[in-house]
């Protein structure tokens, strides 16, 4: 198992093979194509430029992520249970889902000016519609007798929302989680390039107007790791969250 | 004994796609308290949606149930259903699960607890307290149901083809299991199966339904004394009397 997982590795492996070779056969200038080894001399000289703009995008991720997450997952559960809510907002969440968080940021601009609150703005939208769909996808997909076990049982609606919606929308929640972080950090990268004055989306494009390509690249590999690290942490924490489901799937998601 | 539930002219009438579907016509009975009442009746023929009704889950479209004095408008507190599919909540353990009609109660946990314990007990499920549903065998995600709908220690026990799913040999246990809840217990037992030899097993009463719109064609006393198998002297006579009211095979469907 450990050594299927390590498989993982050989597409970055040989990714990695056919950058020294290209820089090798001098296929790009090194000033635009830095061999990997300056690369990984950024990590060590220019550590505190990476970290710094790393921290910045991560914790605006948070932030932005974590509002979606409080407006989108309540809303979620009531839409999903109220048939007439449901009706109300079916069109919005369609039209509104449609437009890429991207193409607000002029907007955002306007109305936030440049800084931490347009960005958080735009992954809090980003963030919003996955979680809010898949929320009440995961009400809509709940076993019809355990409600009717609920209302026999002349249970409160709170103790309906807390004990048994909740619980069974949270796989279909943390989907949209997934689906919530990944579009978070897609969005703050591209934010950055526009909206704020720090960030990795800042440093890359930073670093192309200073030409240190190097760093550019050094960025570029640290966007995709933070990426892996946050869908990995999302799938940990629903794996223990969602302890029993073990076995009741066909595949371990 | 004391007349403990009363369905006076109770029909069901769905709205259907194309036209109405009268479920249920005409349905009038009373039963005392601990009797043990099996609706036998080949499937389409509107028992489960009366013992749905009883349970108040659902509306008579006319008519009116009442249960222990009182005309039923929603779910009884005197009232406790087990389903065939068990509804059993996934996320729960087997101990939360049968907590979970006290929970609904206001029960206080370390009271819940102990009761939980006991019913566990008495259904033999001791050791598997913390399992998961899915880790159980389809016998045993019943027992919880039973235990759970016996901690509120209703008057009434209504049991919605209970055992349907399950194969012969677990069935009879169940069956003997239930016969014993019962007769300790001294709850009135409404059944709901399609099988004629469980009604024989465990009955004081069939009433036999008939379809297209569902009513009852018949209301046969059981006199045979019991523990019953079904080589009882009388079985068999029953037995094909009740295969001729309701028109089929020993195992109807």
């Amino acid at each position: 198992m450990q050594f299927r997982r390590a498989l993982g590795l050989l597409p970055l492996a040989l990714l990695l093979l056919a950058w020294e070779l290209a820089v090798q056969a001098k296929v790009y200038p090194p000033v635009l194509l830095p061999p990997p080894a300056k690369v990984l001399m950024v990590f060590i000289d220019d550590w505190d430029t990476v970290l710094g703009n790393a921290l910045a995008s991560i914790s605006r991720v948070a932030v932005g992520i974590s509002l979606a997450f409080l407006f989108a997952v309540p809303l979620g559960l009531m839409i999903g249970r109220y048939r007439l809510l449901d009706t109300m907002t079916d069109w919005s969440i369609q039209i509104f889902r449609s437009i890429p968080p991207i193409a607000l940021i002029p907007m955002a601009l306007l109305f936030l000016g440049i800084g931490d609150k347009p960005a958080i703005a735009l992954i809090f939208l980003a963030g919003t519609w996955p979680l809010l769909i898949n929320t009440i996808f995961g009400v809509r997909g709940i076993e019809r007798t355990l409600l009717k076990v609920a209302k026999a049982a002349r249970a409160s609606e709170f103790l309906v929302m807390k004990d048994i919606i909740l619980p069974a929308a949270l796989p279909a929640i943390f989907t949209g989680l997934r689906l919530a972080v990944g579009g978070g950090w897609l969005t703050v990268v591209t934010a950055e390039m526009i909206a704020v004055k720090s960030g990795l989306g800042y440093m890359i494009l930073n670093a192309q107007l200073t030409f240190r390509s190097d760093l550019i690249i050094a960025g570029i590999i640290v966007i995709g790791a933070i990426g892996l690290l946050a869908d990995q942490a999302v799938r940990m924490v629903r794996a223990h969250v969602c302890r029993w489901q073990e076995g009741l799937t066909a595949s371990p998601e | 004994m004391s007349k403990f539930l009363e369905c006076i002219g109770v029909g069901k009438i769905y709205p259907g796609k194309t036209e109405p579907v009268e479920a249920l016509r005409g349905i009038d009975f009373t039963c005392d308290a601990g009797d043990f009442v099996c609706l036998l009746g080949r499937s389409g023929c509107g028992k489960s949606t009366l013992l749905q009704m009883v349970a108040g889950l659902e509306k008579p479209t006319s008519g009116q149930i009442v249960i222990a004095n009182r005309e039923l408008d929603g779910p009884s507190p005197e009232a406790a259903i087990v389903f065939q599919d068990h509804g059993l909540f996934p996320w729960m353990t087997v101990q939360k699960n049968v907590e979970f009609n006290m929970k609904a109660r206001g029960v206080l946990a370390a009271e819940r607890r102990a009761t939980a314990t006991q019913f566990i007990e008495m259904t033999s499920l001791t050791g598997f307290a913390d399992r998961y549903p899915h880790e159980l065998s389809g016998g045993m995600r019943q027992r919880v149901g039973i235990a759970r709908a016996l901690t509120t220690r209703p008057k009434a026990l209504l049991m919605d083809e209970p055992f349907g799913a399950l194969d012969a040999q677990t069935r009879g246990k169940l069956q003997d299991e239930v016969l014993q809840i019962w007769e300790k217990q001294r709850t009135t037992v409404l059944f709901v199966t399609h099988s004629i030899d469980e009604a024989l097993l465990l009955a004081d009463r069939i009433l036999v339904f008939s379809p297209r719109p569902g009513r009852i064609a018949a209301d046969i006393k059981v006199d045979l004394p019991r523990p019953r198998t079904s080589q009882s002297p009388g079985f068999v006579a029953l037995a094909r009397e009740l295969r001729g009211l309701v028109g089929a095979d020993r195992e109807i469907d």
